[in-house]
C-alpha cells in the first residue's frame, strides 16, 4: 500500500538516510566526472555512479519489499554499473585510442565552479520546503536536479562525442534518481521503458560515434564545422 | 473503437515487417504505403466514431484516445501516408542510381515503419510516463533514418539530432518526474497519478511550485522535438541530411508529436496554475522561434534546409497562437497544424524529386524547374506559397485566425509583430523558391533532368500523385472545412480553455 510505504520512508530512517547518502555520493560522482581530463576517468565515474544508483535503488527495494524494485536494481547494475562501461572502454575508447581530452571549451575549474552554482540553483527550486508534504525523501530531489544540470554542463562544455555521451548517461542516472525516491508508485512497465530506451539509445549513439570516427580523423564535435546554423 | 486504435499503430508495421523479412525494397514500399492507408482509414473511422462519445480506455489508462489525440491521429497518419507513397519513388530511384545499397533500402522501411508505428502510438497514451518512452523511441528510430546515407555530413547531422533530442526528451522526463511530484499529496491509487485524464481532471489539487516547474520543464523538453527556439538546432541539419520522405516525416509528423505532448501538459498546467504562466512561457518560445526561422530563412543556401528554418517559424507559429488563447487562437493553432503538417510534407516531397533530378540542393544549383519538369516546379510554386500563408491555401485562414486571436487579447502590439514577422517570412522564402522554379534551366537540370529518375510507370506515379493530392487538399482547406473536422477541433480545445 502506498500510503504505508511512505511513512516508512521518513527522513530519519534508516533507509531514508541511506537515499540521501547515495544521492551525496552520486552528486560527487558526477563532480569528479566535470573536473576530470581523461576519457578512462569519465567512463570509471560513471560506472561508480551506477553502481551507487544501483545500491540505491536495492535500498528503496528493502524499504518498500517489492519485487520489481529488486529486478530494477539488478538490471542498473549488469547494464549501467558493467555492461555499458565495459563496452564502451572496449568499442569507444580502446579501439579509438582516446585518452586526454583536449576539446574542452572552458578549463577545468571554471566548469567545477560553474557546477558549484549550478548545484546550489537546483536547491534553490527544488528545496524540499517547496515540495508538496508527503514527499518520500525529499532531500533526494534537489540532489537529482544538480546532477541532471552537472551532465548537461559536461555536455556543454565537453565538444569530443564521447564526452558528450557519457554526460548524457550522467543526465539519465539524475533522472533514474528522482524517479527512486518515488519508485514505489512509479510504474514499473514505464521504468522498464526508460530503461529498454536508454539501452536502445547507446547502442544507437555507439553506433554513429564509431562510424563518425572511422570517417573523421577524430570525432570532436568541435571539428564538426559542415553543417552550420 | 479499441480495435481501431490497434489497427492504426499495426497498419505503418506492415512495411517493416515485409523489410524485416527479407522483401526487395520495392515491395517494402508498397506494403508500407497500403499499411499506411489502411491507418489513416481507421484514422478517419475513430475521429469520426468517437466525435459525440466518451473517450476510448484500456488497459489501466495506458490506452486514451480523446478528440485530441483523434485529431493528431489524423494529421500524422495523413504525412505518413503521403511520405509512405513517396518513398516508393524516392527510394527506388536512389537505388537505381546507386546512392543507396538494397541493405540501406530494407533498413529505410524498417525503421520508416517504426517510426510512424511509435508516433502513432504516442498519441494513443494516456499515460504520460509511457508518452516519453514512446517519444524517446521514435526518437532514435528516426535518427537512423537521418544516418542512413552514411555519409560523413549525414552521420553528423544523426549525431547532433540523437544526443539533442535525447536530451531534450530526458528534461522532459524530469518534467514529468515533477508532475508526478506535484500529485503526491493527492494520495490516491500509484497507477493513476501519471494518467492525464486523472491528472487533468485534479488539476486543481497539484502542488503548484513543483506543477510550475514541470510544465517549464517539458515546454523545453518536448520544446526541443518540436525545434522550439533555441532548442532548435539539431532540426535543420537533420532535416537537410535525412532522405526527403523522411524529412517530410520529421517535419510534418514528428515535431507535431512533441506539440502534442505539450499541449497536454499545458492543459493540465492552465488548469492547475490559471492562464498566466503558461501563456507567457509559450509566447516568449514561440515568438523567439518564429524570429529566428525567419532570420535563418534570409540566408540561401541549401533548400531542404530553407524548409526545416520554415518547420521552425510555423512551430513557434502554432505555440504563439496555444498562448494567445481563447477559441479562435486554440482553433487557430489545430487547424494550422493539420495545414502545415500537409503544405510542409509536399514541399519536402517535391524537395526530393527536385534531389533526384538536380543532383544538388543547393538552392543556387536549380533553375527553371517549371520549364524542364513541370509538375514538380509548379508543386515547388504552390506548395510555397501555401506555406507562407497566401489564399486560397488552408493555412491563410489559420494563420489569420491566429491574428486575429491575438487582436482580440489585450495587446495588439504582439499580433502587429507576428504580422510583420510573417511579411519579412515570405519575401525570403518565396525570393528563393520563385528562382528555383522560374529562369533557365539550369545546366545539369536541362540536359538530364527530363529523363526520369524513377524505373516504370508505377514509381514515377508515387512521386507525382502524393504532392497533388496533398496541394489538393490544401486547397480544399482553405475554402471549405469540413464539418467533422471543425467538431472535433472545437472538442478537442475544450481541454485547453
Amino acid at each position: 500500500m502506498p500510503g504505508a510505504d511512505t511513512t516508512s520512508l521518513s527522513a530519519t530512517s534508516i533507509a531514508g538516510v541511506l537515499l540521501d547518502l547515495a544521492g551525496v555520493v552520486i552528486l560527487l560522482l558526477a563532480f569528479a566526472c566535470l573536473g576530470s581530463k581523461l576519457f578512462n576517468r569519465y567512463v570509471a565515474y560513471y560506472g561508480a555512479q551506477s553502481v551507487v544508483l544501483s545500491f540505491a535503488a536495492g535500498v528503496a527495494a528493502y524499504a518498500f519489499g517489492r519485487t520489481e524494485l529488486w529486478i530494477l536494481a539488478a538490471a542498473t547494475l549488469m547494464i549501467k554499473g558493467i555492461a555499458i562501461p565495459v563496452a564502451a572502454r572496449r568499442l569507444l575508447i580502446r579501439r579509438l585510442d582516446l585518452k586526454r581530452d583536449a576539446a574542452l571549451s572552458t578549463g577545468l575549474s571554471t566548469s567545477l565552479i560553474a557546477g558549484g552554482g549550478l548545484t546550489a540553483f537546483a536547491y534553490l527550486v527544488t528545496r524540499p520546503q517547496l515540495l508538496p508534504h508527503g514527499l518520500v525523501a525529499a532531500a533526494v530531489v534537489p540532489l537529482s536536479t544538480a546532477v541532471i544540470l552537472l551532465g548537461a554542463l559536461a555536455m556543454v562544455v565537453r565538444r569530443h562525442t564521447v564526452a558528450q555521451l557519457i554526460g548524457w548517461l550522467i543526465v539519465e542516472n539524475g533522472v533514474f534518481l528522482g524517479a527512486i525516491t518515488l519508485v514505489a508508485t512509479f510504474p514499473f512497465i514505464v521504468e522498464a521503458g526508460i530503461f529498454l530506451d536508454i539501452v536502445a539509445g547507446v547502442l544507437i549513439m555507439l553506433v554513429f560515434v564509431s562510424g563518425l570516427t572511422r570517417q573523421l580523423a577524430s570525432a570532436s564535435a568541435s571539428e564538426l564545422r559542415e553543417l552550420q546554423g | 473503437m479499441t480495435v481501431l486504435a490497434y489497427i492504426i499503430i499495426a497498419g505503418p508495421l506492415a512495411g517493416t515487417v515485409t523489410a524485416a523479412g527479407g522483401a526487395r525494397g520495392r515491395h517494402a514500399g508498397w506494403a508500407g504505403a497500403a499499411g499506411a492507408s489502411v491507418t489513416l482509414a481507421a484514422a478517419v473511422w475513430l475521429l469520426v466514431a468517437q466525435l459525440h462519445r466518451a473517450p476510448v480506455r484500456g488497459l489501466a489508462g495506458y490506452l486514451y484516445v480523446d478528440s485530441l489525440s483523434c485529431f493528431f491521429l489524423l494529421t500524422v497518419s495523413a504525412v505518413t501516408l503521403l511520405a509512405a507513397v513517396g518513398s516508393i519513388g524516392y527510394l527506388s530511384a536512389e537505388e537505381a542510381a546507386g546512392r543507396l545499397t538494397r541493405f540501406q533500402v530494407r533498413l529505410y522501411f524498417i525503421f520508416f515503419g517504426l517510426f510512424a508505428a511509435l508516433m502513432l502510438g504516442s498519441l494513443e497514451t494516456g499515460n504520460l510516463g509511457l508518452l516519453f518512452v514512446l517519444i524517446e523511441a521514435s526518437t532514435l528510430a528516426s535518427a537512423a533514418l537521418v544516418g542512413l546515407e552514411g555519409k560523413a555530413s549525414s552521420l553528423e547531422a544523426a549525431w547532433k539530432y540523437v544526443i539533442i533530442s535525447s536530451l531534450g526528451v530526458t528534461i522532459a522526463l524530469a518534467g514529468t518526474l515533477f508532475l508526478f511530484y506535484s500529485a503526491s499529496a493527492l494520495h490516491l491509487a500509484p497507477d493513476l497519478r501519471l494518467t492525464w485524464p486523472f491528472l487533468f481532471a485534479h488539476a486543481h489539487a497539484l502542488a503548484p511550485a513543483s506543477l510550475r516547474l514541470a510544465f517549464l520543464l517539458a515546454v523545453v523538453g518536448y520544446g526541443t522535438k518540436v525545434g522550439l527556439a533555441p532548442m532548435h538546432t539539431w532540426l535543420p541539419d537533420a532535416h537537410a541530411e535525412a532522405p526527403s520522405p523522411a524529412s517530410a516525416m520529421l517535419s510534418a509528423a514528428l515535431l507535431n508529436t512533441g506539440m502534442y505532448a505539450i499541449i497536454r501538459f499545458l492543459a493540465i498546467a492552465k488548469a492547475g496554475l490559471g492562464p498566466e504562466f503558461p501563456r507567457v512561457v509559450l509566447l516568449v518560445f514561440g515568438f523567439l522561434s518564429v524570429i529566428i526561422g525567419v532570420l535563418f530563412m534570409v540566408r540561401r543556401g541549401n533548400f531542404k534546409r530553407l524548409f526545416a528554418y520554415s518547420s521552425v517559424e510555423h512551430m513557434g507559429i502554432i505555440a504563439v497562437a496555444l498562448g494567445f488563447g481563447g477559441v479562435l487562437g486554440l482553433y487557430g493553432a489545430l487547424l494550422h497544424t493539420l495545414n502545415h503538417a500537409i503544405a510542409k510534407a509536399v514541399l519536402f516531397l517535391s524537395s526530393g524529386d527536385i534531389v533526384q533530378r538536380s543532383g544538388t540542393r543547393e538552392a543556387a544549383g536549380v533553375r527553371g524547374l517549371l520549364a524542364v519538369v513541370p509538375v514538380t516546379g509548379g508543386a515547388l510554386l504552390l506548395g510555397s506559397f501555401a506555406v507562407l500563408g497566401s489564399p486560397p491555401f488552408g493555412l491563410f485562414l489559420s494563420e489569420l485566425t491566429i491574428v486575429r486571436a491575438g487582436f482580440a487579447g489585450a495587446s495588439p502590439a504582439l499580433p502587429l509583430l507576428l504580422l510583420l514577422l510573417l511579411a519579412v517570412a515570405f519575401i525570403a522564402f518565396a525570393r528563393t523558391t520563385t528562382g528555383m522554379a522560374t529562369g533557365e534551366p539550369a545546366s545539369r537540370l536541362a540536359a538530364s533532368g527530363r529523363a526520369s529518375p524513377y524505373q516504370g510507370r508505377a514509381a514515377s506515379l508515387t512521386a507525382v500523385a502524393p504532392v497533388t493530392v496533398g496541394l489538393a487538399a490544401l486547397l480544399v482547406l482553405g475554402l471549405w472545412i469540413p464539418a467533422g473536422l471543425t467538431t472535433v477541433i472545437t472538442h478537442s480545445i475544450s481541454v485547453l480553455r
